[in-house]
């Protein structure tokens, strides 16, 4: 609430702050009307475990992860957030130069106006706080549920399966040794030169090997890696919910400066209170002076 | 009409069943062109001379269809009896290649396998259990 304060001589500039001021706040209201859909409880994420997202390379599966959350209703409440956080900010930078410059009852309406502002700041950095992290939340569970997935592919691997996997590879190194000279035997007279098949196959062969070649030196075709060294999909899952874990760490760590900010401005608010009801920086302390009616026998002797 | 319209679908998937079922995979292809070969080569109705030139058209199958087996992904860690069998026993299994390695005829080879020698036949008598 502003009262109309006299013109007085040097205050028409203070008035022109406090105006646009105050037509920043109202801009910044109807912004918050608008964007009610971006309320906590309408963003969303759920990202999805899919087979396509465990076969996928290490740093395309984090790509894919971070563009699918991206698109989701939760980033643009994150960003709406955001927006308005910077506003916020802006508009608190604003009132502490108004009131460096202002004085009198000026000063304490912009003084209560900054509270204000401070008090809607931290709701909107909380709000922040509980996006990001349902975000990295929603992360992990999905880092979870691959490295689940990917352990549920390996415990398929019975001991049973993995002999019959060594006699294959067995069998294959074996068979690779004889074919030159089981070609060389068989193939070696003009009756009975190479079939179609073995033709076809030692062409798709050169174009397999040609373009394997190509796949290994494209760039975006890096094997996953921490700190240079090529890891396992399993070990790279690993390291991500680490670091998803350690995001949390942090974001806990940030509610509690918001939390000491809170205080701070609950401590403000009621300095400024003191200073509206006491009639001076500090009241004094001790009883309050009691109205004496001996003051009063001044309007009754004449 | 809703009833054809259900029906055509499932009637297709039907279709679709019994025709994957109809399909060999490569262990069954090898396996049914190995036997036929060995059929061939100890059949006492062809002359030596059919005998041969069969066994030349079989051997050059029997390779093709031994390689597309080692090459078939689709097999690696199949835990069925036949691929198990068929990788276990190489030497009965991809009878070529491995006839060729310890350069022996592909008959000759086989027979080893499976125990007939000429030891073994001439340790052979002829009586009761």
């Amino acid at each position: 609430m502003i009262r109309m304060l006299p013109k007085t001589r040097g205050s028409s500039t203070l008035l022109h702050i406090t105006v646009t001021i105050l037509l920043t706040l109202a801009l910044l209201a109807a912004l918050s009307q608008s964007l009610a859909s971006t309320e906590p409880d309408a963003a969303v994420w759920n990202p999805v475990a899919s087979e396509r997202l465990i076969k996928l390379p290490g740093s395309y599966l984090k790509k894919a992860v971070e563009n699918d959350f991206a698109a989701s209703r939760l980033a643009a409440s994150l960003r709406d957030t955001e927006s308005l956080m910077d506003l916020k900010a802006q508009t608190l930078t604003d009132l502490q130069l108004a009131i460096e410059a202002a004085d009198g009852d000026l000063k304490t309406e912009l003084r209560h106006q900054f509270l204000a502002e401070k008090r809607d700041y931290l709701e909107l950095v909380g709000r922040h706080q509980d996006l990001r992290r349902q975000q990295v939340s929603t992360k992990m569970r999905l880092y979870e549920r691959l490295l689940n997935k990917l352990g549920r592919e390996e415990a398929a691997m019975t001991p049973e399966r993995q002999a019959l996997v060594e006699s294959q590879e067995d069998a294959r190194r074996r068979l690779e040794r004889t074919i030159s000279k089981v070609d060389l035997k068989l193939f070696s007279t003009p009756m009975t030169g190479q079939s179609k098949y073995a033709r076809e196959h030692a062409k798709n062969v050169v174009a397999i090997e040609r373009l394997l070649a190509a796949i290994k030196s494209h760039p975006m075709s890096a094997d996953s890696q921490i700190n240079g060294r090529p890891v396992t999909k399993q070990a790279y899952l690993r390291q991500l919910v680490g670091e998803t874990q350690s995001e949390i760490a942090i974001i806990d760590q940030e509610e509690s400066i918001l939390g000491y900010m809170a205080k701070l401005v609950s401590l403000d608010a009621m300095a400024l209170s003191d200073l509206l009801t006491g009639g001076g920086e500090m009241a004094p302390e001790g009883e309050p002076e009691a109205v004496g009616i001996t003051a009063a026998v001044e309007f009754f002797v004449p | 009409m809703k009833h054809r319209r259900i029906s055509l679908p499932i009637v297709l998937l039907g279709l679709m069943s019994v025709t994957t079922a109809a399909q060999a995979g490569t262990v069954e292809n090898l396996e049914r062109e190995r036997a036929l070969a060995l059929e061939a080569s100890l059949s006492p109705d062809m002359s030596p001379s059919e005998r041969e030139s069969s066994m030349e058209v079989s051997r050059a199958r029997l390779v093709d269809l031994e390689r597309m087996v080692m090459r078939d992904g689709s097999l690696k860690g199949r835990n069925t009896p036949a691929v198990r069998n068929a990788f276990q026993n190489y030497d009965l299994t991809f009878l070529v290649h491995a006839s060729i390695e310890k350069n022996r005829t592909l008959i000759d080879h086989w027979l080893e396998q499976v125990g007939v020698t000429t030891n073994s036949l001439m340790s052979a008598r002829v009586g009761r259990r």
